[in-house]
């Protein structure tokens, strides 16, 4: 009798688990798409759009750090796209609240850090003279900590490689560290391969355009 | 099983519930359309975007009653209880602008903001350290902004026909009591604090908050730096002298020490001067400044700052040069600040701090020695408070003791005061929209000298005239205890007042800023002699200032350069100290022009800057002449330069001139104090100490990656 009373409570757990199960998956299936969104979205209405869905699921689910990853990322694309540039601080300051909400969620995170990183490198072109210094030193800095919690990413080392390249090129220095960084980076977009479904994919472009400056 | 049934049924109930459509409309208050609107219920995926139109339409699962959440840059979140019944819903969404510092109108009346965080400033931090011809001098790179007079021989601020100690001088809202280093007479002093120290500057020609007491004419509040965020250790190797500097930081916290040691002998050496240095400056500085980050939001900082310099010099009697006597200056000053910033809930913010100065001098003439003692103290407190988006309050309270004694060596007698300043402000910022802000204040003060309540009223206006344009009006009553010269001979003087009337436009577009500025001013209770000696004060001086100012700064037009011009119109008269009437003072100059250019130039790694500045005669008091202060020095000019070459991420050369056309300036005329046999009184001119000031220096930084260097700091 007593194991009989047990299977329907074993049934409904189970039930209960399909349905979590369930909701991940809603969660998941939501998140490739509009990941795929923001990796082909033509017009900044678009993009817009596709944060406004990343922070609705960011919210509701307050544990993920994804879906403000990727409004993020959307943010720093619209200040990339931004051609004015007294336009682009508002975006990164946007940008920046959301990679925020992200760190204190997963603040180890090598993909979240650097993309931090890449928020301040963006900062450096609205105005080189007075911000070069302190944030391209801070940029360097992030960039470093990316790798250092993931030697592998190569988001994070494309992004390093980046910053050797401009520094080295304005003053006119051997680009052989930079290109060293990137061939890693590279070499990593092929190899390295997270098991986090969701995981940042984009880079390897940019990181192959500056390929061919490095000979 | 009949769980199992029951809780199947509320599966299938939830996944086969009727959805309900959502649609509407996002606007502002004035019905305009607002695209881009995140529209969702509240803790779902369910939501959109609104369209180009403001248009919106979605469909959910969820059931009863839900909220609905519209988010948008810039608006205040809409929030509406709605209930889910399986038909549409049609909402209309007015959303309210939010006031936000980034959108919001600022007040601009005699204010010149400087700073790395505000984006909106036209003048930045990094402009101080590279100014040609201000030689890294805050005072010299503000000197370059409308409102100031420059006095070549005196290296302080003089604003709006106030003389250089009516400007003052705030570090993290304390006062210092004396900003400046010590120099010989009729020599160019130098600020104490270095720019690099501070992320932003704000320089007040006139109309300033109640926050500020004590400052007559102009108040130069500077904000330190926080937390650094990289070690560095930096030297500087330079033609007066060297110095090391270290800077180590933490997740929460940063530590950074300077040590300087500047002996100018060797350069004066080699380039003659008209000054008769016995022994030329020479001093020994060392700083420190700690921050820590304190739970979410706090910041303590402490700094402090140490120096001695010492100099002798022969003054040679006008008349007959060959008689000289020798004066001698030893100064030690000590400075410390400690403050705190926080906030205390989601609307109340607390700023507090703690500053000492100290500061003696041993003044030596021949063998008569003289020594100056002065403390300063200064304890404060202020609250900010957000009341609602509309309004923001300002309250706080102040004790300023001030104790200065001088005495000759071999005398009993001192002259001296000992005051307390006790004071309390009340401001408030009120904002009609994000166009149109009133800020109301006044500032009461004790003062344990004459056993005095003043209350000082301020009010300013600005109003956003469209997307870039906007007109600002300030209104204040100021004052300012007498200086210790005057002060320690009276004790029962009363503080020197002055009201300021201030009107501007200002029109930022696309890297380019365009300000005019004018202004009225009215001095009273200003110091005067009662008697031929200057042993007898009262209060009986009064005068006035007026003038017209341009400013026209320009990163756009053309690449990699960033030039700005500015233009003072002054006319001031005043009654004060010796005058036998009101005169037009001798620091004052009619007309004010600065023109600054700087290039970088990307092929040669170095930036290139030119400061040219004119000065309009300045009027001198001749006594073999009937009327008092009637002559008047030719016009200044100077064209200074300064290159800044990068060969390496890390070190920096930079090489500054003042005066490259070595043109003689005369700054105005001193003559003896008798008349000589013929009833003549000689004269000399009073000039620049060398044709030219030359500096080199070469920075080096270290630091883990090596992208960092000192360009900012130059």
């Amino acid at each position: 009798m007593k194991t009989l009373k047990l299977i329907p409570i074993l049934i409904a757990s189970l039930a209960l688990m399909a349905l979590s199960v369930s909701a991940n998956d809603k969660y998941n299936e939501m998140m490739q798409k509009n990941i795929q969104t923001v990796y082909t979205a033509k017009t900044t209405d678009e993009i817009q759009s596709v944060i406004n869905s990343f922070e609705r699921i960011g919210d509701a689910e307050k544990s993920k750090w994804e879906p403000f990853y990727y409004a993020s990322y959307g943010y720093l694309m619209m200040a990339l796209r931004e051609k004015e540039s007294a336009k682009k601080d508002p975006l990164l300051d946007q940008s920046l609240k959301a990679i925020e909400k992200a760190k204190a969620i997963a603040q180890a995170e090598s993909e979240v850090i650097a993309l931090e990183g890449f928020i301040h490198m963006i900062r450096v072109t609205v105005d080189p003279a007075s911000r070069g210094q302190q944030y391209s030193g801070l940029a360097m800095q992030t960039f470093g900590k990316a790798i250092a919690l993931n030697p592998e990413n190569p988001r994070a080392l494309s992004l390093m490689a980046q910053m050797q390249f401009g520094t080295a090129q304005f003053f006119g220095s051997s680009t052989a560290e930079a290109c060293g960084t990137l061939n890693k980076a590279l070499e990593k977009f092929d190899t390295f391969k997270s098991d986090n479904l969701l995981a940042p994919t984009w880079g390897k472009p940019m990181a192959e355009g500056l390929k061919t400056q490095c000979k | 099983m009949k769980y199992l049934l029951t809780f199947l049924i509320l599966l299938l109930a939830g996944t086969l519930a009727a959805q309900t459509t959502i649609s509407g409309i996002v606007t502002d208050v004035k019905g305009e359309p607002i695209p881009g609107a995140n529209v969702l219920i509240a803790d779902t995926y369910d939501g959109t975007t609104s369209d180009l139109k403001g248009n919106f339409q979605f469909t959910t699962d969820e059931n009863g009653t839900q909220l609905l959440l519209v988010k948008f840059i810039g608006y205040k979140e809409y929030k509406q209880s709605i209930v889910l019944n399986s038909s549409s819903l049609s909402v209309t969404v007015v959303l309210k602008e939010e006031i936000n510092q980034l959108e919001a109108v600022v007040i601009t009346a005699g204010a010149f903001d400087a700073s790395d965080e505000s984006r909106r400033t036209i003048f930045k931090a990094i402009d101080i350290a590279t100014t040609a011809g201000a030689t890294a001098d805050i005072a010299g790179a503000l000197n370059t902004l409308p409102g100031t007079q420059k006095v070549g021989e005196s290296g302080r601020l003089f604003v709006r026909g106030g003389d250089g100690s009516e400007v003052r001088t705030f570090i993290d809202g304390m006062l210092v009591l004396d900003a400046y280093g010590p120099a010989a007479p009729n020599t160019p002093s130098r600020g104490r604090f270095l720019p690099f120290m501070f992320k932003g500057t704000s320089f007040s020609t006139g109309g300033y908050s109640a926050e500020y007491g004590q400052a007559l004419s102009s108040a130069l509040a500077l904000d330190s730096k926080d937390e650094e965020q990289i070690s560095r250790t930096d030297i500087g190797l330079l033609s007066v002298g060297a110095d090391v500097a270290h800077t180590q930081a933490w997740e929460k916290a940063s530590w950074a020490g300077k040590i300087g040691y500047t002996n100018i002998r060797p350069y004066f050496n080699l380039i003659g001067q008209e000054v008769d240095w016995q022994r030329a400056p020479e001093s020994l500085e060392a700083s420190s400044a700690y921050r820590q980050r304190v739970g979410k939001s706090g910041m303590f900082k402490v700094y402090g700052n140490y120096n001695h310099s010492n100099f002798a010099l022969y003054d040679h009697a006008i008349a007959d040069p060959s008689i000289k006597v020798l004066q001698d200056l030893a100064n030690n000053f000590g400075y410390i600040n400690a403050s705190y910033k926080g906030s205390i809930n989601s609307k109340w913010s607390v700023r507090s701090g703690l500053s000492y100065t100290g500061i003696q001098n041993h003044v030596g003439l021949n063998t008569l020695k003289f020594k100056e003692d002065e403390n300063g103290l200064h304890a404060k407190v202020a609250f900010d408070g957000s009341l609602s988006d509309k309004a923001e309050l300002r309250l706080g309270g102040e004790v300023i003791k001030h104790t200065y004694e001088a005495k000759i060596d071999t005398s009993a007698r001192a002259l001296g005061f000992g005051e307390v300043i006790a004071s309390v402000f009340a401001e408030a910022d009120l904002y009609t929209s994000n166009k149109f802000v009133t800020r109301v204040g006044a500032r009461a003060e004790h003062n344990n000298l004459n056993d005095e309540v003043s209350v000082d009223p301020r009010i300013s206006l600005a109003y956003k005239t469209g997307k870039t344009g906007q007109v600002s009006f300030a209104y204040g009553r100021f004052r300012q205890s007498a200086v210790n010269q005057w002060l320690r001979m009276d004790n029962t003087l009363q503080p020197e007042k002055a009201n300021h009337y201030i009107l501007n436009y200002q029109v930022v577009e696309n890297n380019c800023t365009f300000r005019i500025e004018v202004y009225y001013k009215t001095y009273d209770d200003l110091i005067k002699f009662n008697d031929e000696s200057g042993n007898l004060l009262s209060n009986q001086g009064s005068g006035y200032a007026r003038g017209l100012e341009l400013f026209w700064r320009d990163n756009k037009t053309f690449k990699m350069v960033d030039y700005w011009v500015s233009y003072s119109f002054l006319d001031t008269e005043r009654d004060y100290l010796n005058m036998p009437y009101a005169v037009t003072p001798s620091f004052a100059s009619a007309h004010n022009f600065s023109f600054v250019y700087k290039h970088f130039i990307t092929k040669l790694k170095s930036q290139v800057g030119l400061t040219y500045s004119y000065t309009s005669g300045r009027p001198y008091n001749d006594p073999n002449e009937e009327i008092f202060n009637n002559g008047k020095t030719k016009s200044y000019q100077d064209l200074s330069g300064n290159i800044s070459y990068l060969p390496k991420p890390h070190l920096i050369i930079h090489f500054s001139c003042t005066n490259l056309l070595g043109r003689d300036n005369v700054f105005g005329y001193q003559f003896s104090k008798m008349p000589d046999e013929n009833g003549v009184y000689a004269s000399r001119a009073i000039r620049q100490p060398a044709p030219r000031f030359i500096f080199l220096g070469v920075f080096i930084t270290l630091s883990k990656n090596k992208t960092m260097n000192q360009l900012p700091s130059l």
